[in-house]
């Protein structure tokens, strides 16, 4: 990279901590905690194995809830091209159910769940899954016809386009949506244990908050910052593994996520 | 040189698109088109660009429909129009090298070329060998593990090309193959062309709107009309082969022949 790049976003980020610092001076570290004391206490509370704990939890109700909500929708694309009708009889479905406002579910999916785990993997499970789903049908619908006639003549099976040249080709979409998809991922599971929970990070801040703890509350939006970050270059490492077919260009959502 | 039976024999093609909203009728692109192919016989079609060569090559190839007409495959009747389905490339008897390479970009070369053999199941060491001599003859040997867009246009073009020869259907259709490189690529790449149908004579149909490359390649060319196309001449080229297409004007009789499918073509 550029060094240039390298010195000016460390400037950015000395700024950044400044600013900070400046808001905490001024507000009093009661409502506004200081860079040092984040630093400070969230050393303590890696030491101690807390954070670990709490992260692992937030970050197993977002895998879970990915993975549940993600393989399903990604894969339905592909079993809905071979039936346009039921395609389209879903269509409106689809996308009302997309524009529920999901997080609004979340009482719910606690009446109906507990309080445990579970309601956070299916919050997170019904945002990832319409986000996955729609990258990938506009995936399968972008399929190159030319390719497929082309394929046909040489005696491929509706099996062999699906595997060799819809799949392959959908690929990049479908990863496009779990990218995006990736920090909703965490947020919806933040916001399950906003909610109601006795674990994760969101239980942190909920208690960091209600105990005037605004420290706490810093440690760990910084750590759920740490983690998407970290999300986001893993995911955008096994999309360029995947794709390391396509010529050298930056990924369908790396321009909006900057991994 | 024609046997009794021809290798492919068009009877009556007719062909136009279901009509656009608020149009009454869609205009046809084929109307009575007839012609015949003999074994082991280069044909050639020349045409004006809008002609429907794409289309014809399409529903012979069987990706799509004909409106009237009858296709013969040695003397076994294989489409109907608004018959059955369609059998895309009846059988693997039919090859078909179009405008665009087609490669598929996540598939190294060497996938690509291989592609058909392994979904037809004879991938086996006799295939390979025949591969490997292919790729030699087009000088792609060491490209093998490039993907497409690693390769430069002539390339992809061979490699689209052995992608065909190498499941050696008995006929390969070709949609204006060359069209999309550079004059000096395009020479080497009707070279390699005749060379390699030397080596296994198939049967070739090619379309193209390059009266110069008709003739070239070809032991007939045919002149189709604007749309909606029908054969308007059929010339019998009798410049001998081994042929240099780096002088093509230097050929024998070629001027004349250019000249006569010049006046058919207006």
């Amino acid at each position: 990279m550029n060094p240039r790049v390298i010195v000016d976003r460390l400037v950015v980020f000395v700024l950044v901590i400044a600013g900070w610092q400046l808001c905490s001076s001024y507000f009093g570290t009661i409502w506004f905690s200081s860079p040092w004391r984040v630093l400070d206490r969230f050393i303590d509370e890696l030491r101690s194995g807390d954070l670990f704990f709490q992260a692992a939890y937030t970050l197993k109700a977002a895998l879970y809830g990915s993975l549940l909500g993600g393989i399903p929708a990604a894969l339905l694309p592909f079993a809905l091209r071979r039936r346009p009708v039921a395609g389209a009889i879903l269509d409106p479905y689809f996308v009302g159910g997309y524009g529920v406002p999901k997080l609004a579910l979340a009482p719910l999916f606690i009446l109906w769940f507990g309080v445990d785990l579970e309601p956070k993997v299916a919050l997170v499970a019904s945002i990832v899954s319409f986000l996955v789903f729609f990258s990938t049908t506009a995936g399968v619908n972008a399929v190159n016809s030319q390719y497929v006639n082309v394929a046909r003549v040489f005696g491929a099976t509706e099996r062999d386009i699906a595997r060799h040249i819809v799949w392959p080709g959908a690929i990049p979409y479908a990863f496009a949506g779990f990218r995006i998809a990736a920090p909703y991922a965490i947020g919806a599971a933040v916001v399950g244990e906003l909610i109601s929970s006795n674990r994760g990070l969101g239980f942190l801040i909920q208690s960091g908050a209600t105990d005037f703890d605004t420290t706490l509350v810093f440690v760990s939006l910084t750590t759920l910052t740490m983690i998407v970050i970290v999300v986001n270059l893993l995911v955008g490492r096994c999309e360029r593994w995947l794709l390391r077919w396509r010529p050298a260009q930056r990924g369908l959502t790396s321009k909006v996520i900057g991994a | 040189m024609s046997s009794a039976v021809p290798m492919l024999e068009v009877k009556g093609l007719a062909k136009r698109f279901p009509p656009r909203s608020g149009q009454a009728e869609s205009p046809w692109i084929l109307a009575d088109l007839s012609f015949h192919v003999a074994d082991q016989e280069f044909l050639t079609m020349v045409g004006p660009s809008g002609a429907g060569k794409s289309t014809l090559l399409n529903i012979i190839a069987q990706v799509d429909g004909a409106n009237e007409g009858k296709i013969f495959f040695r003397g076994e009747l294989i489409e109907t129009a608004n018959g059955s389905a369609l059998h895309p490339g009846w059988n693997c008897q039919f090859g078909y090298v179009t405008q665009d390479d087609n490669l598929l970009p996540w598939r190294t070369m060497i996938d690509n070329v291989t592609l058909p053999l392994k979904l037809q199941g004879r991938f086996d060491a006799a295939a390979r060998k025949r591969v490997d001599e292919l790729l030699h003859a087009t000088h792609l040997t060491g490209f093998e593990r490039y993907y497409p867009h690693e390769l430069s246009g002539g390339m992809r073009k061979r490699a689209s090309l052995i992608r065909t020869l190498a499941y050696d259907p008995p006929i390969i259709l070709m949609d204006e193959p060359f069209s999309a490189v550079d004059a000096q690529t395009r020479t080497q790449l009707q070279q390699d062309l005749l060379r390699l149908w030397n080596l296994g004579r198939k049967t070739i149909v090619f379309v193209t709107h390059d009266i110069a490359e008709a003739i070239a390649l070809g032991d007939r060319v045919l002149v189709l009309s604007k749309s909606p196309a029908k054969i308007v001449a059929d010339h019998r080229i009798d410049i001998k082969r081994p042929r240099d297409l780096g002088n093509l004007y230097k050929l024998e009789g070629f001027g004349d022949i250019f000249e006569s499918v010049r006046r058919d073509l207006q």
